[in-house]
């Protein structure tokens, strides 16, 4: 019979008019995040080598760090800086970060007034908590002897 | 209401008694301030119809819709009225300016002058004419002209196709709904609407008229260009069809009519088919008024419903669709309303 669909697309319409609406109320209802959501970076600044790995990873050059070296001849990190209004956010120096230092976080209300202002100072603004002082040598000593018991 | 009407006495009386006033002022003055009580009529309705039409649109796609300003949102529309009202008056250079300027006015105009014939109640009417269906028919087909107007002044090539569109689908559907209104007015004998109305004491139109009510339906949303016959202006292929050029106040205007075209076919259907001011059931605790616009209201909500729901026809079948389905179904009703008035007669009930 002609007209069938056209019945059921008002009846369908009329279920959406009285149901639960599916909008979400965003500044004031906040959105569930995926676990892997690619916000803005943080970086953890103790487990940081500052090998460099990082900004040679990046295809645009975002990443500056300065360093120093210590007393036991050992780099320690000084500054690191993320020219974030050419970034890509592909990712790649999260990927090539050995010790997981430098991470993505859930930030994504990233609007600025002002373009220099989207630039991220991510050594100054470190905070540091308790669970950073863990450092990613234990898991690699873990390794270790795992290979050790394996041969 | 006898409220309005006691106005109207009072009024009269005022400018002629009080005033001492002649008979002929006196009725141009009332009928003046009548005219601008329609036209504020309109306004009013197009604040809530534009309140509604963004409500229901969002409420059929699941979504909230405006609900930052006032309650529910309903202080947007007024707030996006001083915004269109701020905005540069922009004519395009190549535009043929005087038509330009006029076809938005007229667009308004014909609105306007399609409401005089429209009961709101009994003797809450402007102008009851004898012919009154007939004449808000002939004002129907001039809204073809004003957008017409638009669309060659505005020489632009999608106001050109929008207003092709625009006329050719008037044009074809204006001949489906006029020959639905017929079967009505058969049945009551009369073109004047408050006749029509009161034939309707006990049965409402639509009952006897189905057919017609709904080919009047599909009619009447070709002729407001309304979703999902809204080629004349489909975004997709023509900006904004006839009014792709016009902008603020110029454009508002345009808008305005189109909701008051919506507010008129709603009436008009309303008097036709569903009783006018006639409660149902002997339901008397709302006055006349309320039960008419409380009908249109429910004819508005059925017009956005269809709009929502489905998509845009495609131009060659809505021609198709109004000449070899509409017409015909349309003519054979007429011809059954006949025989079944003879038949009626015949018998003598």
């Amino acid at each position: 019979m002609y007209g069938q669909g056209l019945i059921k697309g008002l009846s369908i319409t009329l279920k959406h008019f009285f149901g639960k609406k599916i909008t979400q109320q965003y500044p004031e209802e906040r959105p569930q995040l995926p676990k892997r959501f690619k916000g803005s970076f943080t970086l953890i600044v103790p487990k940081c080598i500052s090998c460099g790995l990082c900004a040679n990873s990046c295809p645009n050059h975002v990443i500056m760090i300065e360093s120093e070296k210590d007393e036991n001849n050992k780099k320690k990190l000084k500054g690191y800086k993320m020219m974030a209004e050419r970034c890509l956010y592909c990712g790649f120096c999260v990927e090539a970060c050995p010790t997981k230092a430098l991470q993505w976080n859930h930030n994504f209300e990233r609007a600025q007034f002002f373009r220099e202002d989207v630039n991220l100072d991510l050594f100054n603004n470190y905070v540091p908590s308790p669970e950073d002082e863990k450092t990613a040598k234990p898991e690699k000593k873990e390794k270790v002897e795992e290979s050790a018991q394996a041969s | 209401m006898e409220f309005f009407a006691s106005i109207a006495t009072l009024l009269r009386e005022w400018l002629s008694n009080g005033l001492g006033l002649s008979a002929t002022s006196t009725e141009l003055i009332a009928t003046a301030v009548w005219t601008l009580v329609v036209i504020l009529f309109v306004l009013i309705n197009l604040i809530v119809l534009v309140w509604l039409e963004r409500k229901y649109g969002a409420f059929f796609q699941q979504r909230r819709g405006p609900n930052r300003l006032g309650p529910a949102g309903f202080l947007q529309f007024p707030v996006d009225i001083v915004k269109v009202l701020g905005k540069e008056d922009i004519i395009p250079a190549a535009a043929d300016k005087p038509v330009f300027k006029i076809a938005s006015i007229c667009a308004f105009v014909t609105t306007i002058t399609a409401l005089a014939v429209i009961p709101f109640g009994p003797g809450m009417v402007l102008e009851d004419l004898n012919i009154g269906i007939f004449y808000f028919i002939a004002i129907g087909s001039t809204a073809t002209l004003s957008l017409l107007m638009a669309g060659i002044a505005s020489n632009n090539k999608y106001s050109f196709i929008g207003a092709m569109r625009t006329v050719a689908q008037m044009i074809s559907y204006e001949i489906p709904m006029v020959f639905s209104l017929l079967g009505v007015v058969m049945l009551a004998g009369s073109l004047r609407l408050s006749d029509i109305v009161a034939a309707q004491q006990n049965m409402w139109f639509v009952i006897p008229q189905a057919i017609a009510f709904l080919v009047y339906f599909i009619a009447s949303i070709a002729e407001t260009n309304r979703g999902p016959f809204d080629l004349a202006e489909g975004e997709q292929e023509l900006v904004a069809g006839y009014f792709t050029e016009y902008s603020g106040i110029r454009w508002a205007v345009f808008f305005i009519a189109e909701y008051g075209n919506l507010v008129a076919v709603s009436s008009i259907a309303t008097i036709m088919f569903l009783g006018g001011w006639n409660a149902p059931f002997g339901l008397t605790f709302l006055p006349p008024f309320l039960w008419f616009m409380l009908k249109v209201y429910c004819m508005i909500f059925v017009f956005m419903w269809v709009k929502w729901t489905y998509p845009r026809i495609r131009i060659d079948h809505l021609m198709h669709f109004g000449w070899k389905f509409l017409i015909p179904v349309s003519l054979a009703n007429i011809v059954i309303t006949g025989i079944g008035i003879f038949v009626y007669n015949s018998i003598g009930w």
